[in-house]
């Protein structure tokens, strides 16, 4: 069984998912790379805030 | 409208980056071909799903509309035309009978969003490689 961490597995998504949308958003070399950070930033810190926030919900 | 508008996306909808590839975009196709497919078999070795489109017989028009949301969560429907963005996988699944998805698994839900994911990317994938075929990108 692959990817029992959910940390990793998002991870491993996040950086897939920047990747893609790098290349498909942004010609240049310095921007994709800038863009693709951005991106991938985004979805990890996005996830991992939010996953926070579920946390004050607890029961 | 040239040929190749209407022939690179197709490809590309059904091979991740074929369209591009045909475009002699050598280093995009490569790219969004191991990306999406890669994605693709990690969702399928997660156990993920590969839902089908499944809808009842109807018998009156009304059960047109009202089958859609039955027997099957409504979402699943989203799920589908995700999934339905890898085309050749999405075919070969249905032919072949895998991606029936593994619910006992603890990775089963990421797997299917892995899954779900590289679809969505995908009809992003070969709507550029359409938006180079036109010119209106390099």
């Amino acid at each position: 069984m692959i990817f029992e961490s959910h940390l990793l597995s998002m991870v491993v998504y996040a950086f897939l998912t920047a990747l893609v949308l790098a290349f498909i958003r942004r010609r240049e070399r310095k921007a994709r790379l800038r863009y693709g950070l951005f991106v991938f930033l985004i979805m990890v810190g996005g996830a991992l805030l939010f996953g926070w926030f579920m946390y004050l919900f607890t029961l | 409208m040239k040929t190749k508008a209407v022939v690179a996306p197709l490809l590309g909808w059904l091979v991740p980056g074929l369209g591009h590839f045909v475009q002699k975009k050598y280093l995009r196709g490569i790219i969004f071909f191991v990306s999406i497919s890669a994605m693709t078999a990690m969702g399928l070795a997660m156990g993920g799903k590969i839902y089908p489109f499944y809808i009842e017989k109807p018998e009156t028009i009304l059960q047109v509309f009202t089958n859609l949301f039955k027997k099957e969560n409504p979402l699943t429907l989203l799920a589908f035309f995700a999934d339905l963005g890898n085309l050749l996988v999405y075919l070969a699944s249905r032919v072949l009978h895998f991606g029936q998805g593994a619910l006992e698994r603890m990775t089963f839900e990421f797997g299917t969003a892995y899954i779900a994911g590289a679809g969505l990317l995908n009809y992003l994938v070969a709507l550029d490689a359409h938006d180079i075929a036109v010119g209106k990108k390099k």
